[in-house]
């Protein structure tokens, strides 16, 4: 997305890679010339050679990522698409809200792993299940956010448009929905945050999906090793920074930051 | 200082543009009830510039929400051209104390944005707009968003906006009120000159005296709550832009000798 | 007025109860496996009034799960605030911690979890270090955003006024940090407690709510698992409103410092 120039987009790239490199040298020398057993807390060459030969020798890597992405894929849309369009009514109707966000909060209020043996007893332990999980996590939040978004509406700014002779559905898809997007956006990537972290404990519950990262760390245990469940580790801290420094900030940059709508700006 | 004309009768004239007959608004029920406004009845004569002043919470910019068709009286009607206002339409405009500028569109965005909504073609939309961003002085930031422009530059996108469509009325709510006093005197010079230009019927709602008794043809002065109106009075010589001339201090000394008995009335009626 | 706000939401939450009731009394919903809202309730106070060893079985490991909560979530903010205000007060600090952290604090407690198993085994001492890692992170990101976010006027005022530097950090950074802080403690607590049940799952001890729900889950007793969820939601709603709230209130809300 434009608007920043190419410079500072790669002050603020190595900005943030220099320090991981750092760090990573610390914990290789750290652990080379200690008395630190490499079965328990492997160097980052180490990780590093177990990710090629998951890559390329063993050939799972990619599955295992792909069958997250997908789950987290699935669950993710499903859930923003219900979630926007519940809290669109809820953040409409002074009635509905006043029956529903009592319910919604307490609903936001389960841990999201807590569904899980729910979906395991009522759905199996398969596909699935792992993508409900996913859903529920993002639903509940994103519900909340479009809800908040539609109630900070300005309401002068609703009469500019009535004055000018907009109403009902136009002056709900020209105003209302841009003028929501200061805390739906924000709601999607939080939405994303929660669907990631319900994906992988969902996945390290379910015993009968095949592929997965949350999966392939939960298995690395019964064979004692630590360097897949690094790479496991890493994949999803990497990954969830991607996702949301990569797809969804540049969209929110795009937006209601250009807007001027975000608060604190 | 004869020259103020001091009119307390109704006119009931034929070429009142809007009229407003025996209107009552009243909030609430039982023990909570609050009479914003109680039989006010007030003509605005077509391509004049009338302002209502009065003490605050006198429900002036009440009755600027009910001519805007926002809300709708609890008795009474209120006419435009001889037919009743029903709700909020592209035959008035209004301009907002604190804007209300579409901040996801820019600055020619929000101007075109009556316009398209009514029929104009994105062309016709965009060249009007232009024009009208010209006519408020801000040609360099027609791309530019709300929230990058200052006070004063975004009233004037707001004007802009609610002119470009060509309204029959304007209405400025305290269109002023947020700026600082230096931005305030420049942004009347620029109305003032703007409504040379096109000479609509406005209501404009103030407490500065000064203010209306600058801007205006003619200043009505509201009672305290329940607001009902207690005074109409017209210039002389409307915005002969001289802050010392006799007949902007007569007009100003007249209103201010109306107002001030309301004003005390009002501090009054807040003591516990 | 506000009897309406009370009946209001109790409608939905009523029709959905019965309407559940109804579907598996009838036996469209099957009734191992969606138990009725009659069998959950019925089914939880019989392991609350089941006892061994003299207490009742439910009490007992909610007991053992409040502990884990309560000390790992002790050391979590313990450590994230001393942390958090370390790369609030240094850049240098802050400019070497911001990617570890913004790379780590997505990763959820439970995928740690396995690793913590290899390195410490089964017991209380695992489930704990994984938790208050867990609130370790949003604590620590939102205090060093809180002490950035330091307007030095105020410093520079109290070093005017003659002030040290701890009296500076104690009566100016501290408070105006509060705030920030607070919502790092309830965003930690809330993460402490969700990764605590999550744990509790994995590291199959043989105590704590998150053990009887997973236990209840591998031998189908639906009714003690929809139960046992129910309950992990009421908890943390009332740890919320009985513990943080009355704090906040004293504190910053007091100071009118809340960010709503």
């Amino acid at each position: 997305m434009g608007g920043r120039p190419h410079n500072q987009k790669f002050k603020e790239f190595w900005q943030f890679i220099f320090p991981l490199i750092v760090a990573g040298m610390i914990w290789q020398l750290a652990v080379s010339f200690s008395f630190i057993d490499v079965a328990l807390l492997p160097t980052p060459s180490m990780i590093a050679q177990e990710f090629y030969r998951l890559i390329w020798v063993k050939q799972t890597l990619l599955h295992h990522l792909g069958g997250s992405l997908y789950r987290l894929a699935l669950g993710y849309i499903f859930a923003i698409a219900v979630g926007i369009f519940a809290g669109a009514l809820l953040g409409l109707n002074r009635t509905v809200r006043e029956m529903f966000s009592p319910a919604l909060s307490l609903l936001i209020a389960v841990p999201t792993i807590a569904w899980v043996p729910v979906l395991l007893v009522t759905m199996g332990l398969g596909d699935k299940t792992v993508i409900t999980a996913v859903f529920l996590g993002g639903v509940f939040e994103m519900t909340y956010s479009t809800m908040a978004g539609i109630r900070a509406v300005n309401r002068q700014q609703i009469n500019a448009a009535r004055i000018m002779g907009v109403s009902g559905p136009k002056l709900f898809f020209k105003v209302l929905v841009p003028a929501s997007l200061a805390m739906v956006m924000p709601g999607l990537r939080l939405s994303n945050g929660y669907c990631w972290r319900a994906l992988i404990g969902a996945e390290m519950l379910s015993a009968m999906i095949l592929w997965g990262v949350g999966k392939m760390i939960y298995e690395a245990r019964f064979w004692n090793d630590v360097k897949i469940m690094f790479v496991g580790l890493l994949l999803i801290g990497v990954c969830a920074v991607i996702l949301d420094r990569i797809l969804l900030k540049p969209l929110e940059r795009g937006t209601v930051e250009k807007w001027g709508m975000l608060s604190g700006s | 200082m004869g020259d103020a004309i001091r009119e307390l009768k109704m006119n009931s004239i034929n070429d009142a543009k809007l009229s407003i007959r025996g209107v009552d608004k009243i909030y609430g029920n039982g023990s909570k009830r609050v009479i914003a406004l109680e039989g006010v009845n007030l003509d605005i004569p077509d391509q004049k510039f009338t302002t209502i002043v009065g003490p605050s919470g006198c429900g002036k910019s009440t009755l600027l929400n009910l001519l805007a068709g926002f809300e709708k009286p609890t008795r009474g009607e209120i006419l435009l051209d001889n037919i009743g206002i029903e709700k909020p339409g592209p035959d008035r405009g209004f301009v907002f104390q604190e804007y209300a500028l579409f901040p996801w569109k820019t600055v020619l965005g929000n101007v075109m944005f009556g316009l398209v909504n009514n029929g104009y073609s994105r062309k016709e939309a965009k060249q009007r707009a232009l024009d009208y961003i010209n006519l408020v002085n801000l040609n360099g930031f027609v791309n530019a968003y709300p929230h990058t422009l200052s006070g004063g530059m975004k009233q004037r996108v707001s004007i802009a906006r609610a002119l470009a469509y060509d309204p029959k009325v304007l209405l400025m709510d305290e269109p002023f009120g947020a700026l600082d006093a230096q931005t305030r005197k420049y942004m009347q010079e620029e109305l003032i000159k703007i409504w040379e230009k096109c000479q609509k019927t406005v209501v404009f709602v103030t407490h500065s005296v000064i203010e209306a008794s600058y801007l205006s043809d003619i200043v009505v002065v509201m009672t305290a709550r329940p607001g009902k109106v207690k005074g109409i009075f017209k210039a002389a010589h409307p915005r002969s832009r001289d802050y010392t001339g006799d007949h902007f201090l007569a007009l100003r000394k007249e209103v201010l000798d109306c107002l001030e008995e309301e004003v005390r009335k009002e501090i009054e009626m807040d003591r516990p | 007025m506000s009897v309406r706000k009370f009946l209001l939401p109790i409608i939905p939450i009523a029709g959905f109860l019965a309407l559940w009731q109804i579907l598996a009394a009838t036996g469209v919903l099957q009734p191992g496996i969606f138990s009725s809202p009659s069998a959950i309730l019925k089914e939880m106070l019989a392991i609350w009034s089941e006892q061994v060893d003299g207490r009742s079985v439910l009490l007992a490991h909610l007991l053992v799960t409040l502990k884990r909560l309560f000390l790992a979530s002790m050391l979590g903010i313990l450590a994230g605030i001393a942390v958090g205000f370390c790369m609030g007060l240094s850049q240098s600090f802050y400019r070497f911690l911001d990617p570890l952290i913004t790379i780590i604090m997505p990763i959820p407690g439970i995928a740690m979890a396995p690793l913590f198993i290899i390195w410490m085994g089964f017991g209380d001492a695992t489930i704990i270090t994984v938790c208050a890692v867990a609130t370790f992170f949003p604590v620590a990101y939102n205090t060093c955003t809180g002490v950035r976010s330091m307007d030095h006027r105020l410093v520079q005022a109290a070093y005017i006024m003659g002030a040290n530097r701890g009296t500076v950090m104690t009566q100016v950074y501290g408070p105006w940090s509060a705030v920030y802080v607070f919502t790092g403690i309830k965003l930690g607590l809330a993460r402490c407690w969700r990764t605590v049940i999550a744990v509790e799952f994995i590291v199959a001890a043989d105590r704590g709510l998150g053990y009887m729900i997973w236990d209840a889950a591998s031998y189908l007793r639906a009714s003690i698992v929809f139960g046992g969820i129910i309950l992990t939601a009421l908890i943390f709603a009332s740890i919320e409103k009985g513990m943080i709230r009355p704090l906040e209130r004293v504190t910053i809300e007091k100071w009118g410092m809340v960010r709503n």
